[in-house]
């Protein structure tokens, strides 16, 4: 008998709804396994697949001890001490063990953050090292963690505090060469992507592991001398101490290099205790960061222009009454008396407005500050000496500073007077020191500069070139204000040099625009010079003393300070003295 | 019909076979059904699948050796880097100040220079 399915049997009605189903299943494997693959695929890879950041290492900040690179700032492992509540088991013990390991760094109320069952984390100290954690990790206690991170430390205490900056909680530097350098020194995390255990191990099975070898930051070298920014550090806080000053700054430079040796800002900080910090504005560097108006100092480089285009000398002589008429304004000397014809040396040493306000004059017709002496003296202070504008020294929070140029409104004949003995511009300290240099090193200006170098990876120190200097102003023209300024400073002070030396400067004392005026009752005293024998300069230091409602001097307050660093510098440097 | 192989030479032109191909076939006695070559397969499969076992649990054997040296190149690193901070901080400018050395040092009274 032939069995055959009948038409519209039950047989044949089962068979469909199995075909039926069948499609159902092809069409929801064809979705999940081809058109759902990659999806999937990511999710089993998230399982069972872990990709591991491997965080660079910061560059580290040296300074130099001589030729010597010694570190200043490092990097140092810490960690975290936390527990799980919810599983700890003898608190006592636990409780125990963090107060006599970590000390001062556990948590006050350790018994309080353990009895909390219902929370999983809890930190029970913080920044303890890596000595301390292996202590703690031998008591075996169950529930207690570990977070590893890395922190700056810095064995010279607050050295140059200002001038590194810190590190913030996000790893980004903040100030100094921590900020302007942070792309350099931060470097780039590798990266480890791979099959992973339960424990997280990278085993090796899988088809896509990725292994990216970090780029540690770079480790820079620093022309700060360690040991003479130690010096200027105390002289400064030494001559605050005397003047009763609230706030100093100094800069020591190279004036063969335009390399930075010191840099020192009162009152400073330790980078390693911000928490102890209460005002954030001991985190500026005054000496880039703070311009001023400079005051007599200024009036090296007047003269450094009247000679440099021929129409004075230190020898040459003027008419000095002690009061000069300029438009509707009367400039008046600081100190009078002086009257009668008296020599521009005379003036320098006398530190006279109105002998400079002649130089300005005579660069124009030799009665009016006219608009040709105006652009002269721009092109000099402006373009050559780079006053009024960034230096591009590797520090951030630089100031620009002012020089307002005669096509100015406020540019006129009043304003040049003022600015040819230090008044009616703005600048920083590191402006004006780095043109000074050029007059103590034969008419040369030096980009200012921190960075001495690196450690290349082998541990080397690999020196920077220096930068190819320009020439604001003749050899013949640098020697001759140099003389100037160092029988300006041994007219009065001879006994406080060391004998058989060439120590020149000029004392500045500047008046402060407060709201708008000139204060009555405050006055910042600076003191810029060199030093060195007869031939060559070794060094440039500038010393600033200030305070509010305090009026200081130059020659009083800030050319002590410049002196004690001096005499320091001239040993430290090992000058052979003449005679 | 009914055909079976014997150990026995043939002539090829009496089988007509072709050209340059075996005229001796050796034909084992030994008979092998469906379940055995299943079994046989089965077998196999299993043989090559600890084969891989045995391999990848040696190079996951590896990893966790490697993650041990790694580890343990970390924590020298550590050390190391730890023995710097203290070695910088002992000659620290600071430290160098306040030395025992240091204190009982003495101005020199005078310094002589070597002509240069």
């Amino acid at each position: 008998m032939k069995l055959e399915l009948q038409k519209g049997s039950r047989s044949k009605i089962l068979a469909a709804m199995v075909l039926g189903i069948m499609a159902v299943f092809v069409v929801r494997l064809f979705y999940l396994q081809i058109i759902q693959h990659g999806y999937y695929v990511n999710i089993a890879k998230s399982e069972h697949q872990r990709r591991l950041d491997i965080p660079a290492k910061r560059g580290l900040i040296y300074a130099l001890d001589g030729q010597t690179p010694v570190p200043l700032v490092m990097n140092q492992q810490i960690y975290t001490v936390f527990a799980d509540p919810s599983i700890t088991t003898d608190d006592g013990k636990i409780i125990e063990v963090i107060k006599k390991v970590a000390g001062g760094n556990a948590r006050d109320n350790l018994e309080s953050l353990l009895n909390k069952k219902e929370s999983r984390y809890q930190i029970l100290a913080t920044k303890i090292t890596r000595t301390q954690a292996d202590m703690i990790k031998k008591e075996s206690l169950s529930g207690i963690g570990f977070q590893e991170e890395s922190q700056r430390v810095y064995p010279e205490g607050s050295l140059a505090a200002q001038t590194l900056g810190f590190v913030n909680a996000d790893g980004i530097g903040q100030y100094g060469i921590e900020s302007k350098l942070n792309d350099e020194l931060i470097g780039t995390d590798g990266m480890l992507q791979s099959v992973t255990d339960v424990n997280d191990i990278p085993l090796t099975i899988g088809s896509d592991n990725i292994d990216i070898a970090p780029v540690n930051g770079k480790n820079v070298v620093l022309t700060i001398d360690r040991n003479v920014q130690s010096h200027v550090e105390q002289a400064l806080a030494d001559g605050l101490k005397r003047t009763g000053a609230t706030r100093g700054s100094a800069i020591v430079m190279d004036p063969q290099t335009g390399k930075i040796m010191a840099m020192a800002n009162l009152p400073s900080y330790n980078p390693a205790k911000l928490n102890q910090v209460k005002n954030v504005a001991v985190f500026n560097n005054g000496v880039v960061s703070a311009p001023y108006e400079p005051g007599s100092d200024v009036k090296t480089l007047t003269m450094a222009t009247g000679i440099d285009k021929g129409v004075v000398s230190a020898g040459d002589t003027y008419n000095n009454t002690d009061y000069i008429q300029v438009d509707d304004r009367t400039i008046t000397n600081a100190t009078l008396g002086h009257t009668g014809k008296i020599t521009f040396q005379y003036a320098l040493n006398w530190s006279l407005n109105t002998g400079f306000v002649t130089v300005a004059q005579r660069l124009g017709d030799g009665k009016e500050i006219t608009l040709g002496a105006r652009n002269t003296m721009y092109d000099y202070f402006y373009n050559r000496f780079k006053l009024g504008q960034l230096t591009g020294i590797e520090v951030s929070g630089e100031a620009t500073g002012t020089v307002i140029p005669p096509n100015s409104p406020d540019g006129n004949a009043v304003r040049y007077s003022n600015m040819a003995f230090g008044q009616g511009l703005d600048v920083t300290m590191v402006q004006v020191a780095s043109a000074f240099c050029s007059i103590a090193n034969g008419g040369r200006y030096y980009q200012p500069t921190v960075l001495a170098g690196e450690i290349d990876a082998a541990g080397n120190y690999v020196e920077n070139k220096i930068s190819t200097p320009s020439n604001p102003i003749s050899k013949s023209t640098a020697d001759q204000v140099r003389e100037m300024a160092h029988t300006a400073r041994n007219t009065f002070f001879t006994s406080v040099d060391k004998p058989g030396y060439y120590v020149g400067g000029k004392t500045g004392t500047s008046q402060v625009v407060k709201n708008g005026v000139y204060a009555s009752d405050e006055t910042v005293a600076t003191y810029l010079g060199f030093g060195g024998s007869a031939n060559t300069s070794r060094y440039v230091i500038m010393v600033q003393v200030s305070g509010d409602h305090k009026e200081l001097q130059g020659a009083r307050d800030a050319l002590p300070i410049f002196t004690d660093i001096s005499n320091w510098m001239l040993d430290y440097l090992k000058i052979q003295p003449k005679g | 019909m009914s055909y079976q192989r014997v150990q026995s030479y043939s002539s090829r032109r009496q089988q007509n076979w072709s050209r340059n191909q075996n005229t001796v076939a050796y034909v084992s006695a030994i008979k092998l059904g469906p379940v055995t070559h299943t079994v046989l397969i089965a077998f196999m499969v299993t043989i090559l699948g600890l084969i891989y076992l045995t391999q990848a649990t040696r190079a996951t054997g590896y990893d966790y050796e490697a993650q041990k040296i790694d580890n343990q190149i970390s924590q020298l690193n550590t050390e190391k880097s730890d023995l710097e901070i203290e070695n910088a901080r002992l000659t620290a400018l600071e430290t160098v100040k306040h030395s025992s050395v240091v204190a009982t040092m003495s101005k020199p009274a005078s310094t002589q220079y070597a002509n240069q």
